[in-house]
Formats: C-alpha cells, structure tokens, sequence
C-alpha cells in the first residue's frame, strides 16, 4: 500500500513540476551500508536539486513562467480573440 | 409525451421507482426535480437538460434517509460513471438506483448538456501566459520544463479562494469529516489556502474516484483547472494499476492491499541540472 | 420521502448570486450554485454554499429580545419596540442625534435598506448609516 501511493505520489509531483524530492526505500536493520548510501544519495539529490521552489512560491514569485504564451491545444474555435492594444503595459511580475 | 416522460410516468406508476430525479423548466431555468407517485402528472414537464447537475449527489441524499427508497434518474455518460463509483464505496446499494440514459450530445451543431468538453471555453491571454490552458491535452501539459510547469500550477492554485465548490459539487465527495477541512492538514484563517496542498490532497482523494464529469471546474469561481489535475490523477491510477474509474464495479487499488506487490520503488532521481 | 428544489438568491452579499436549496422532507439539507443563473453561472462562494447551516443554525434569533440586568429575556414585538423607542429617545435627547447609528444589512431587501436609511436621516436625524456590503 505505502508503495502504491509513494509511486502514485511521485508521479503526481513530478507532473506539478516537483520531482526526485520524495524517495522510499526498504532497509532493514542488518543493512547498514544500504542506509548510507540511500541516504548520502538522497541528500546529494536534494542538494543538487537546490532550494524547494514552494519557498519562492510563499512569496508568491513564480519567475519561471516563459512570457511567450502556450498555443491553445483545442480547435480554431477556441482560440482567444485577439487582445485590443490598449496602449496600457502589464508588468510582468 | 416525449418517450422519456411516457416513460418515467410508467415507471412511477407501476411502482418500478418511488421517485425519479430528472429536470424541468422554471422560470427559464433547467432545474433538477424529483417526480414522485403523488404528482404523477408532473411527468409532462419533464426535461433532460441542458443543464447538469450531480442527480446521484441527490439520490445518496435519499437513499441515506431511505435506505430501500428505489429511485430512478436520467443519467448521461458521467451520471453513469459516478453512479458506479458510488455503489463500489458503499453509498449506494447496487440496483437501487434505475436509469434511464440519455445522451449528452443529441447534434453536433447543438451541444446539449453544459458539460466543458462540449463546450469548451477559451482560456484568456493572462491563463495563456501565467496558468495551465484546461483545454489542453495531458501529454501537452507535461512538455514544459518542470520548473516552468511548477510555477504555472503554483499560479493557478494561488488563486484559489477556499469556497470548497471542488468538494461540495462533486458527485463522488461524500466523506463526513473532510481532510480539507481539518485544521492539522490544512492551515485556517488565510487565503489562499495552504497551496499546493490544498489542491494535492484532493487530488489524491480522487485517484480511483474521480469520474471526470468536470462539475469542480465548472463551480471553480477561480477557474483552476481542476479538471486537468484529476485527469492525470486517474492516467496515473491507469498506467500504474491498470484500474479505469468509474468503469466497473471493483474497489479501487488504494482501498485492496493486493497479495503480493508486484512494483519496485523508483530509483533515486539522476537530475541533470534543468 | 419528498425532494424539493427551490431556486432563490444568496442572502450575504450585494452579488445576489442564484442559488438551489435542496429541501429533504421540509428540511433544508444542502445548498447548491444554480447552474443557468446570468449572475454566478454556476459558482458560489463559500458564503453561498453554506446557506443552509445558518437556516438551520441554533444560534439563529427566531425572537425578539431584551437585554435587563446583563441578560436577554425573550419579549413580544410591541415590547421590544417600546424599549428601542425610549431607550433612542433618551439617548438623543442627552448626547445629540449624531450619538445613534443603524447598521442595515444584506440579509434585507432593497426597500427595507432604504426604509432603514430613511428613519436614520429624516426621523433620528443622523447620516450614521452603514452596511455590511459597504466592503
Ligand atoms: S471531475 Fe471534479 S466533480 Fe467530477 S468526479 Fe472528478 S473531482 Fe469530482
Ligand atoms: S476532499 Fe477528500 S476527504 Fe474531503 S470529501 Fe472529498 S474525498 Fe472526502
Ligand atoms: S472550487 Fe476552486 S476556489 Fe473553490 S476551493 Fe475549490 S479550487 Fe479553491
Ligand atoms: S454566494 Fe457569495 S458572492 Fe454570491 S451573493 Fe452569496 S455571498 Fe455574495
């Protein structure tokens, strides 16, 4: 059960962008050297993957976002109308 | 008589439903309705759509008041789904509720129901640029780089004002104490909820439940797309288990322990710095 | 066994968003968003979507009540509105008109707000009016 749901909730993080940041492993009490090296690895992980990006997210900075805009995926009828100029600049931030 | 009310009326009348739940025109608007015995002549007013609302979120209703209560409701293709789910968790005893299904769809140029597939909105320029498009597909929403894919998710959720529409409209939400409401899980007293996991506990609560009838995006006055989020809940629940919600009549593969695991853990992420 | 679906406005707030009150033999059991509604097409907020606990609340003020020595006895109309009017008057003839204000509500209709504001100005004589909505 406990590696249905990690696998289900690795998965569902790494389509939310957060991945490699949760781990499991079976260990038992005669393999202390497995323990090591799982837990230098998942922290050489961890280190690598730098600071969790749910920090700047609290303070609300998503600075990843491309300005360029993601083609709509549906058909030509749901494309957006086009944008009037209205001369007025959004800041993008 | 459309074939439909003759129907329900024949029903009724020969006692096969003690009440039947489908919808009728006031004032303009579509609304639900349950036809009884008592008011058999409401029959003639009897409506399929186009709205949509969770009938079977009412027959639970019934049925937990009457539990022998037989009831009968139109259902499109969703109503079905969520009816299967709910007698797998045990809302609802299996053959109580008797169906009569309609389509959703009777022309194309004339989508019937206001489900967001047949008529999709167009996301705007600022969902475009800061959000997750819903229309998009789930192989699309997975081809941004995850930092990317991260923070439009993060924008979505940032949105999010705590009104619990998702949970309340949603035909297969029928827990007494709600996780999303326990103070331990999820931090009171601020908005926007404590995200992402606000979002991700429901998301997991879906897994092997959610029927994809779009109703949470539709009550969503955020306009999260919610609908999204769950679909890839349940391609997971998919790939992994091979179990297809709302399908059947088997227990979802969270609530079986199964004999044996027949998965291993997943290696330690390599990450390359992205 | 009787299921009722009866379609009405949200109380709380200037929106007036539409919503379906789900009435289980005579009880109010669940409110929903109505899905056609021009205002909320389908959405509420949670306001909105908890209509139906504070009908059915307990704490809910079903009579008139009179607060004597620190606590509230339950008394009929034509009481309670004796005891408003003294009380009102007393204070305006010792601390002026501008010592009294009337808070109006949501929860009301239009013309009873405007009723309301209108016993502040032209019969108490003070522009103390306030609203919740005023947000
Ligand atoms: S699409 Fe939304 S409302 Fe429908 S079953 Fe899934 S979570 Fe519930
Ligand atoms: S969100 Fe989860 S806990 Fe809450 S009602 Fe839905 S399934 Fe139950
Ligand atoms: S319906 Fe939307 S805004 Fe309301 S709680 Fe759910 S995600 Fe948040
Ligand atoms: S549902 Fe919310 S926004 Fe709508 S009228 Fe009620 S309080 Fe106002």
């Amino acid at each position: 059960m406990t590696l249905k749901r990690m696998t289900f909730l690795q998965h569902l993080l790494d389509f939310m962008g957060l991945a490699g940041r949760l781990h499991l492993e079976w260990i038992s009490s005669a393999e202390a050297q497995r323990f090591v090296a799982t837990v230098t690895g998942f922290t050489e992980t961890i280190r690598r993957l730098g600071p969790s990006p749910l920090r700047s997210a609290a303070l609300r900075r998503y600075d990843n976002i491309s300005a360029a805009p993601v083609p709509c995926s549906g058909p030509a009828s749901l494309q957006p109308p086009a944008m009037p100029d209205s001369g007025i600049q959004i800041a993008n931030g | 008589m459309t074939s439909i009310q003759q129907q329900v009326h024949t029903w009724l009348e020969e006692g096969r439903v003690d009440i039947f739940l489908a919808y009728r025109m006031v004032e303009g608007h579509p609304l639900p309705h349950a036809f009884t015995r008592e008011r058999i002549d409401e029959t003639d007013t009897l409506v399929t759509g186009p709205a949509r609302y969770s009938l079977e979120k009412f027959a639970t209703h019934i049925a937990s008041r009457y539990p022998d209560a037989k009831i009968g409701m139109v259902a499109r293709d969703c109503n079905q789904r969520a009816l299967n789910v709910l007698q797998v968790w045990n809302q609802l005893k299996p053959g109580q509720v008797d169906t009569v299904p309609v389509n959703c769809c009777p022309s194309l140029l004339k989508p019937h129901a206001d489900c967001s597939y047949l008529e999709p909105k167009p996301a705007g320029h600022v969902k475009l640029e800061r959000g997750q498009d819903p229309n998009q597909s789930l192989a699309q929403a997975d081809t941004l780089p995850r930092a990317e894919r991260f923070d439009r998710w993060m924008y979505e959720f940032s949105k999010c004002i705590k009104c619990y529409g998702c949970r309340n409209i949603c035909p297969v939400c029928f827990c007494k104490d709600c996780s999303l409401e326990h103070p331990d899980l999820i931090g009171t007293g601020h908005l926007p909820p404590d995200i992402p996991i606000f979002h991700l506990v429901r998301a997991v609560h879906m897994a092997g439940r959610c029927i994809d009838c779009g109703l949470c995006e539709d009550a969503c006055p955020a306009e999260i797309p919610l609908r999204l989020l769950y679909r890839k809940v349940n391609a997971i629940v998919k790939d992994l288990f091979g179990y297809e919600t709302g399908s059947g009549d088997t227990l979802p593969p969270f609530s079986i322990l199964g004999d044996k695991p027949t998965m291993s853990p997943q290696p330690l992420l390599a990450v390359s710095q992205e | 066994m009787d299921l009722k679906f009866v379609p009405s406005i949200c109380s709380y707030c200037g929106t007036g968003c539409g919503v379906l009150f789900e009435v289980l033999d005579g009880e109010l059991v669940g409110t929903l968003p109505m899905k056609t509604h021009p205002v909320n097409h389908g959405k509420l907020c949670i306001k909105g979507w908890n209509l139906h606990e504070h009908v059915n609340s307990p704490l809910r003020l079903k009579h008139p009540l009179v607060k004597t020595f620190g606590r509230f006895t339950k008394v009929d109309w034509d009481k309670a509105i004796g005891v408003a009017t003294d009380r009102l008057k007393a204070v305006i003839a010792a601390h002026g008109p501008d010592s009294v204000g009337i808070l109006v509500s949501a929860k009301m209709t239009n013309e009873e707000n405007y009723l309301a504001q209108k016993f502040a100005r032209a019969v108490i004589g003070t522009n103390n009016v306030d609203h919740c909505a005023r947000l």
